[in-house]
């Protein structure tokens, strides 16, 4: 109990922090739904590091005409790395919109390829010396840390919700059917590729902004496992949805608690707790594969 | 009265599949599109639909306008693990219908649950997907196009995997669902049986020998046309006025890989 009293007294230093991974385990774990169905979890992952470059290129460009991306003026909000991230991914969501493929290398390996090259080229732009003073404070923002959120973070973040709840309230019935079965929404004359760039959009701008609020792992984490321990446990879109919303929260909220009680890192609790959800998932799977 | 034609149409991705065809989807009628694994009837279909560009030729709509398609995919390229409901997946079907913005009304879902009694799986609206045997899963799939009230009925091998008695009462449901709602019907298959009794015209599409033939279902249900077509001896018999083909031995002429020089392009 006093454990929560001093929790409870250290309001003010978490109030944002845990409002900003509420807010973007909830958005996660509902886009994460389609994205789970979709097979298309690598996607997600791969737009989480290519929204990154985009972060250190807007670092890379300031550092090469020697101007400070932070300082103010018309210039530096061109270069403001959110811009970059954003632009970056949205590329990246119409490409892969476009079911790239070629006659060796499926749809699938073009994404893990831009999931690699991505992570080399954060690497590699982040470790130039011409961005060394700064590469702590790229870091952050490339990974986030979960603990200092700044209120324009949480802005981005209701502002990316808002978009995406909009966009599934007026489309949800075209999104579904688009996801489920492209080839017969094509023939019924369903534009099926308006509909795949709308929700890689909507995917890309919520990890950019959610990978820069609460960081890279719960990112990808919150995008996979709520949807993944809802859909174990229900048979119907319309809980599964709802279930793995529920799931998020309570990872983020609980694993905050958590972490701050224990002194443990906060991304990585919050999925932990978030794992424990795959729980009784796995034992209904051990059940039937038993009988 | 054509829905849909194809004139001196050459289709493909990047290179021609067959040499420049002519083809007429025709009021009324239910056109077989047969041919061998791998023999290009997809890439004709989905020329057919305005989906995949001619390269050249034209796609011609007498109707002033697309018709309307209720489209039955192969049963094998959806994934029956989405959650969803029968009535779900049979409401995708109405999707055109309402356009965005608007969500399912009543009228929609009895409108879909009619298809689902008229396919005779009206019992199975409320449950999951995943639980459907494979027989049940294609007539959700039938009953979704034909919630589409469509003019053109598009079946994409309806009957694989089905054992022969199967195959038989599905083709005799689509049979019906035809003169119920005077339907044309496009059946894409590479089984000879499903085309055999049903179809009233007949293409045949083989890439591999540059062959594209068409016409009514009599003449080209032939022993000749069809050996031709399979590299095969074909027996074609009437046994209590159905169609029976027997395919035999293999033939030493016109083996698969035959050039495009040895292109047959027969119109009737």
């Amino acid at each position: 109990m006093n454990a929560f009293a001093d929790f409870w007294a250290g309001s003010e230093l978490w109030r944002e922090p845990l409002l900003a991974g509420v807010l973007a385990a909830a958005l996660l774990s509902y886009l994460g739904v389609f994205v789970v169905l979709r097979r298309m979890v690598f996607v997600s992952a791969a737009l989480s590091e290519i929204s990154g470059v985009g972060v250190a290129t807007a670092f890379y460009v300031g550092a090469v005409a020697g101007i400070d991306p932070h300082s103010h003026g018309a210039l530096p909000i061109l270069l403001e790395p959110v811009w970059f991230s954003l632009l970056f991914a949205c590329a990246a969501a119409a490409l892969f919109s476009l079911r790239p493929g070629h006659r060796k290398l499926a749809a699938e390996t073009i994404v893990g390829l831009g999931y690699i090259v991505a992570s080399a080229l954060v690497l590699a732009i982040l470790n130039s010396p011409r961005i060394a003073q700064e590469a702590h404070a790229v870091g952050d923002i490339l990974f986030g840390n979960a603990v200092t959120v700044p209120r324009t973070q949480i802005y981005a973040l209701a502002a990316a919700g808002a978009v995406a709840v909009i966009a599934h309230g007026l489309f949800f019935k075209e999104l579904l059917f688009v996801s489920y079965d492209p080839e017969t929404a094509t023939v019924q004359g369903v534009g099926v590729l308006r509909y795949e760039v709308l929700l890689n959009f909507i995917i890309a701008v919520v990890i950019s902004v959610a990978t820069r609020a609460v960081g890279a792992l719960p990112v990808f984490a919150f995008t996979v496992v709520p949807a993944a321990a809802a859909l174990m446990v229900t048979e119907n879109i319309r809980a599964t949805m709802p279930l793995s919303i529920a799931f998020g929260i309570i990872s983020a909220a609980v694993g905050y608690y958590i972490s701050w009680i224990e002194q443990l890192p906060t991304g990585a609790t919050m999925v932990v707790v978030a794992s424990i959800f795959l729980l009784p998932g796995l034992v209904r799977l051990a059940k039937r594969s038993t009988v | 009265m054509d829905l849909v034609r194809l004139e001196r149409a050459v289709i493909g991705y990047r290179t021609p599949l067959l040499p420049p065809l002519d083809l007429a989807v025709r009021s009324g009628t239910t056109l077989g599109v047969l041919g061998p694994n791998g023999a290009g009837k997809t890439t004709l279909l989905k020329s057919m639909l305005g989906l995949l560009p001619l390269l050249s030729g034209k796609r011609v709509l007498p109707l002033g306008r697309s018709p309307r398609v209720g489209y039955v995919p192969q049963r094998d390229r959806l994934d029956q693990s989405w959650p969803l409901s029968v009535l779900d997946v049979v409401l995708m079907g109405r999707t055109h219908l309402l356009g965005p913005l608007r969500r399912f009304r009543a009228r929609d879902k009895k409108r879909a649950c009619e298809a689902l009694e008229e396919i005779g799986v009206g019992e199975l609206a409320q449950k999951p997907l995943y639980t459907l045997s494979g027989g049940q899963h294609q007539r959700v799939l039938i009953a979704r196009a034909i919630a589409a009230e469509p003019e053109l009925l598009v079946l994409d091998e309806p009957t694989s995997a089905m054992d022969p008695a199967a195959e038989r009462v599905l083709l005799e449901l689509v049979e019906r669902l035809k003169r119920a709602h005077a339907l044309s019907v496009v059946l894409v298959t590479h089984q000879l049986t499903a085309v055999a009794g049903f179809a009233t015209e007949v293409a045949l599409v083989d890439r591999a020998r540059g062959l594209f033939e068409i016409g009514p279902a009599r003449e080209m249900i032939d022993p000749q046309r069809l050996g031709h077509l399979y590299g095969r001896e074909v027996r074609v018999a009437q046994v209590d006025g159905q169609t029976a083909v027997v395919i035999g031995p293999a033939t030493n002429n016109d083996p698969p890989h035959a050039s495009a020089a040895s292109e047959k392009v027969r119109r009737r």
